[in-house]
């Protein structure tokens, strides 16, 4: 497809309007995509910026060294160990159902396939409002185990999905190999198709970490008042017009997600990028 | 397949309790629970959560589609001939600059949006360092629908952009070649046999944008100013969480179910017909 979509640009070569066309469009995808991301860099380091100054009147790091200290650096660390938590339960919850499903043996796999699209196919804040009232009830809510717990519904959703496709592509000619060879069915999948699906656990891994560490809506509801999350704190931050803050933490929270796709931009499948519209 | 013995298919029934439990005690009970709650008050049956739905937020309902209208209009009427364009003329560069949004998470987009859109935020800046604003001028656009439609609008551009370069990917080059050869030019070829070949999968690109754009709550939250029209997940938020008033916010859950399923059924209906 992409050598197709190559071609017919080249059998059309087009004079100097198609290239001012090209570079225009560049620009204005340039300063559109990268402009509202501009302002963020700009106040962060923005330490004294009034109106109407291109720039800001004094510049430093004043900000950014509040990542080192204090309520950031809290506030950073307890959504990596969120984070790290939501994606290894994830992983070890889906990978039975997915492999389960994957090869039709478990029973009402379809079905339950379709269960985890539920978090996908309805609005997500009333429901984790409904849930919020269920979790002051088992004392969940506030709570680091409560947290998880909502950030779990949303990363099933993305192991599932991911981890079912990765073992439907796994031949099952090596699985059966391996048993008419005598191997028990745990150890084929221990020794045989595991290993096999190692890329895209990674892949689904990389994804729930990311999605863990941006959830916002469902960590306000379950979290609130004791759980600050990044995205919590950015948003309280913003509440109190501490936009340098804000911005700091805004972009700290963009890192993973622009490293991933500077990175991995030639190897992500376009179905896992697809998925990351749904964040 | 060999035929599985009846103790391992109890084995992975068991395997597939903790992830299957977490959905249906996280997000399903969750989910009857707050559709039963908006049929009651204080233990009684009642459409009282309804009334007060009508009377306080039915503007928010009417502001609410205008918005995720408005916010669908600029992604596909930017979307749809960007990605045509794409199609016909590859740019990587424009190609990678598309896919930055996708990494963004809501919750930046609408900060960076806000300090971006504001009366003098950093696009006024800009503005105004090329001569193209006066110092006392301000921009209107930032804590409206406008400024809103175009947050969600940046937002989801992304993904709709990849899907429809993937479905203008599967329309066969012959077609294209053929059109060519009849003289049509990069717009003709786009509305004439992109378009018209793709249009299921512009129409699941809508569909999920809308009922998106509809539930969106972090992006408009970072950039409500408190006052005037709201989208209606933040007058659940704040009915919720100010007013602890489950019912009611029940009920505009409902309502933005109701919304969202509208959509996908306008979508199932004009595929299926």
């Amino acid at each position: 497809m992409a050598a197709s979509g190559r071609r017919s640009a080249q059998d059309r070569p087009r004079g100097l309007s198609s290239l001012v066309l090209r570079a225009a469009l560049v620009t204005v995808l340039l300063v559109a995509i990268v402009g509202p991301l501009a302002g963020l860099v700009l106040w962060s380091v923005a330490e004294r910026w009034h109106w109407p100054a291109a720039l800001p009147q004094q510049i430093g790091l004043k900000f950014w060294i509040r990542i080192t200290q204090g309520d950031l650096l809290k506030a950073l660390n307890r959504s990596v160990v969120i984070a790290t938590v939501t994606t290894v339960a994830a992983l070890a919850a889906a990978i039975p159902v997915s492999y389960g499903a994957a090869r039709a043996r478990l029973p009402l796999g379809p079905v339950v396939l379709m269960l985890f699209l539920l978090p996908q196919a309805f609005p997500q804040l009333p429901v984790f409002a409904s849930a919020t009232v269920l979790f002051y009830r088992w004392n969940l809510a506030g709570t680091f185990l409560g947290v998880v717990l909502i950030h779990l519904v949303g990363g099933l959703v993305y192991t599932v999905w991911t981890m079912t496709a990765v073992f439907r592509a796994i031949g099952e000619d090596v699985e059966e190999a391996a048993i008419n060879l005598g191997a028990s069915v745990t150890r084929t999948f221990f020794r045989i198709s595991l290993p096999l699906a190692l890329p895209g656990v990674v892949a689904s891994a990389i994804l729930v970490f990311i999605y863990s560490l941006d959830e916002f809506t469902g960590t306000l509801l379950v979290g609130a008042p004791y759980v600050t999350t990044l995205p919590v704190y950015m948003y309280t931050a913003s509440l109190g017009y501490e936009l340098q803050i804000a911005s700091v933490t805004a972009l700290v929270l963009m890192v993973p997600g622009i490293l991933l796709l500077v990175l991995l931009e030639r190897f992500l499948r376009a179905e896992y990028l697809a998925f990351f519209g749904r964040l | 397949m060999n035929a599985t013995r009846p103790v391992e298919q109890a084995l992975w029934w068991l395997a597939a309790v903790p992830a299957t439990m977490v959905i249906v005690v996280g997000f399903g009970f969750p989910l009857v629970q707050s559709v039963v709650a908006s049929f009651t008050r204080e233990g009684v049956l009642t459409l009282a959560n309804y009334e007060l739905v009508y009377r306080l937020y039915r503007q928010d309902v009417a502001y609410t589609i205008q918005v995720a209208a408005a916010g669908l209009a600029l992604t596909f009427g930017i979307g749809i001939p960007l990605s045509g364009y794409l199609r016909l003329h590859r740019s990587q560069t424009a190609e990678f600059l598309l896919k930055v949004p996708l990494f963004v998470p809501f919750v930046v987009v609408g900060h960076a949006m806000r300090i971006f859109l504001a009366p003098r935020g950093t696009l006024l800046v800009g503005l105004h360092a090329l001569g193209l604003a006066s110092q006392d001028a301000t921009l209107g656009i930032g804590e409206g629908a406008l400024g809103l439609a175009v947050a969600l609008a940046w937002k989801h551009l992304a993904l709709v952009v990849l899907l429809l370069m993937g479905a203008f990917r599967g329309v066969g080059e012959e077609y294209l070649e053929a059109a060519r050869g009849f003289g049509a030019g990069t717009f003709r070829q786009i509305w004439a046999v992109l378009v018209p070949m793709a249009a299921p999968s512009i129409g699941l690109a809508v569909v999920l944008s809308l009922t998106s754009m509809l539930a969106s709550f972090s992006i408009p939250l970072m950039m409500s100013k408190g006052s005037g029209p709201q989208m209606l997940m933040i007058d659940l938020y704040y009915r919720y969480g100010q007013h602890g008033d489950f019912g009611v916010a029940s009920a505009i859950g409902v309502v933005s179910y109701i919304l969202a399923a509208g959509a996908a059924y306008y979508y199932l209906k004009g595929v299926t017909r």
